[in-house]
This record gives structure tokens, sequence and C-alpha cells, in this order.
């Protein structure tokens, strides 16, 4: 019978046994699956592939078990597994990424909905649509791996280091793609708001 | 000519932020560390109105991606246990109780099929008579041996014993008739 490894949802990792801490992959499944859905659903931004995505990082996770030896944080260790899986999908689908059009493609639209309205005033809610869609835009537009990092701290909100831990990068290196990718939000966001003026 | 927070200076107070959620104070704290671009936040409006736009932006990116994915999840969590059962739905009594049914009702047939009565009659029956025969056949044997062992056969045995009754006399009577 394996012991029950996940204590909270910080994820933190105890080993109360010499099995590793995924022989209990129900619990490590229940645990972080929407976290590791919503990385690729937002990545991808097709729901069939990050289903399939889903899946397939808990079976890569239940086949290299052996590897994790509690060096990094469980979320940590699946979320390298879910971008490594990102970049061998966008590599073989390279020419149609943000372009396919498919019936489970999610467009901005279908997010937009979901912008939290603080302010019941019509026109707050349009702005805050607005800006999300310029945020979900400008990520488009990214490259693979500035989108990557940019998900990982504005949408996953993890700190830099963990970051660096994720991508194998050096902090130095995220926080420069951090940079270009606000750069380019940025360059954006003042096109846009300079327009109506 | 006013200079402006540069964007690396803008970007260390976005990414300074413990939360994008724009209502909390915590981002006030992280900005006093460098009193120059507190200042000038608070001197110049072009630069604290755009911090102020960018942190509303990814914010509301932010929220709306994980409103949106749990929504979603939450439908393909639902599609998914309308094919198999959870492991709550296993758990529940009225659930073992049905496969229980089930079962013994799929083994009656088979229990009635085997505890039919034919095949322990026709053992019985089959057993008995070789029981029987291989008795008489005992006795058929030992009555044979008894009477080759005999000094004298059977039919002979009124003549050996010439004192014997009026049986015997009435039976060689009845020989010589023949």
């Amino acid at each position: 019978m394996a012991s029950r490894a996940i204590t909270s949802d910080t994820h933190s990792v105890t080993r109360q046994s010499p099995a590793t801490p995924l022989d209990d992959m129900a619990s490590i499944v229940a645990t972080y699956e929407q976290k590791i859905f919503r990385f690729h659903l937002i990545s991808i931004r097709d729901r069939d592939v990050a289903q399939s995505l889903t899946q397939d990082t808990f079976v890569r996770a239940w086949a290299a078990r052996d590897t994790f030896r509690g060096d990094c944080s469980m979320s940590t260790w699946l979320m390298r597994i879910a971008l490594n899986l990102i970049r061998d999908h966008t590599r073989t689908d390279r020419f149609r990424f943000w372009k396919r059009v498919s019936e489970t493609a999610v467009d901005v639209s279908d997010v937009a909905s979901h912008v939290p309205h603080r302010d019941s005033s019509l026109e707050s809610r349009l702005i805050a649509s607005e800006q999300m869609a310029l945020v979900w835009e400008s990520v488009a537009q990214l490259s693979d791996r500035q989108r990557s990092v940019f998900l990982l701290r504005f949408v996953e909100d993890l700190e830099l280091s963990e970051i660096a831990s994720v991508t194998g990068l050096p902090i130095s290196t995220v926080k420069t793609h951090l940079y270009r990718a606000l750069a380019a939000i940025r360059a954006r966001h003042n096109a846009t708001h300079k327009d109506p003026l | 000519m006013t200079i402006h927070l540069s964007h690396e200076q803008l970007c260390d107070l976005i990414l300074a932020d413990l939360s994008l959620q724009p209502e909390r104070d915590s981002w006030r704290e992280l900005e006093a560390e460098s009193d120059v671009v507190h200042e000038h936040l608070r001197a110049c409006l072009i630069c604290s109105a755009e911090l102020r736009s960018l942190r509303d932006s990814l914010s509301h990116f932010r929220d709306a991606s994980v409103s949106y994915a749990r929504q979603e999840f939450a439908q393909s969590y639902a599609h998914r246990s309308s094919i198999a059962p959870p492991h709550t739905f296993l758990s529940q009594p009225l659930y073992w109780a049905a496969a229980a049914v089930v079962f013994v009702a799929a083994l009656f047939p088979l229990s009635m099929h085997r505890h039919r009565p034919a095949p322990a009659v026709i053992g019985t029956t089959a057993t008995s008579p070789s029981r029987q025969t291989t008795e008489s056949d005992e006795a058929l044997l030992a009555d044979i041996d008894q009477k080759l062992s005999a000094d004298v056969p059977s039919p002979m045995e009124p003549l050996a014993d010439p004192t014997a009754g009026a049986t015997s006399t009435t039976s060689t009577s009845d020989q010589r008739t023949n």
C-alpha cells in the first residue's frame, strides 16, 4: 500500500517510505491535473490537445518516476515534463501553431467572458475585456520560450527561481525573456491606448 | 525634458509583485525599495498610469485564463465521469449490492445444473448391481469349489449311501421309470 506522499497543495513532497512518492499516482493526478491542464490549455490553446498532453504528462511522469529524487518540488518536476511535451508538440506543428483553426481551438472571446468584473459598470467591463484580449493576442506573438516563461510567471505564479528550474535556464535568462515579453505587451498596450488619441 | 522609468525598472516593478491583484498593497512596499523609482512614480502620472494599466491587463489575463481553464477542466472531468464510474461510486454500498445480486443470479443456473439428482441415481444404480454380481459370483465359485472337492458328486450321493430313507428309494424308482 502506497503512503500519502503529498502533504499539502503547496507542492511539498515528503518521503515516508523507501518507495518513490510517485507510486501513489492517483493522488498526484488528483492534486496536479488541473494545474497541468491549465498550463497546456493556455500554452497550446486547444482543448483536445491540452487534454491529450495532460495525460501524456502523467504517463511520462509514471514512466520516469524512478528519476524523481526530490531535488525540486513535484509541481516543478511535472511542469518540466509538461513544458517538454509542449515543445515537442509545437516543434512538430510549428507551421500551424497558433494559426490552426479547429473546433477545439480556444478563441479570445471564450476567455474574455471569464474576466472578473469587480466594477459593475459597462465601461469598466469593456476596458477589462480589452485589456485581457490585448495580452492574449500579444502572448500569441511571442516566441515559444518567451511565451512559456511568461505563462509560468503571470499565470502559474512561479517565482523566477522556479521558472529557471522548470526551463533549465539561468535566472538572468529567464528575466531577459520576461523583459522581452513585457516589452511586446507594453508596445501593443501603448499603441492601443495612443490610437484613439 | 522629463525622464521616465526605463523598461527594466518598469518590469522590475511588475515582476516584484507577489500577486498581480491590483487591490493588494504589497507592491507598494516593494516599490519602496527603490526611493528613486518610488519618488518618480509619485511625481510622474504617465509612468504611474502605465504601470497601473499594465498591472490591470496582466491581472485580467491571469484571472480570465485561470477561470476559463477551470471551467474547461470541469467539463472535461464531467465528460470522463460519464464514461467510467469514479472511485466514489465504487465505494457506494448500493453498487456492491447490485453487483452481488447480478453475480448470484449468474451463478444460480449453474449451481442448479450441478445439483441435478440424475447423475447420482445413475451412480448408485451402477454401483449396486456390480456389488451384487460380485457377491453372487463369489458364492457360485464357492459352491463349485465345494462340489468339486466333494468325494461323491451330488447326483451319486444316493448310491453312495444305501441306508438312505424312502426319499432316496423313490428317486431311484423314478430314475428307472424315466
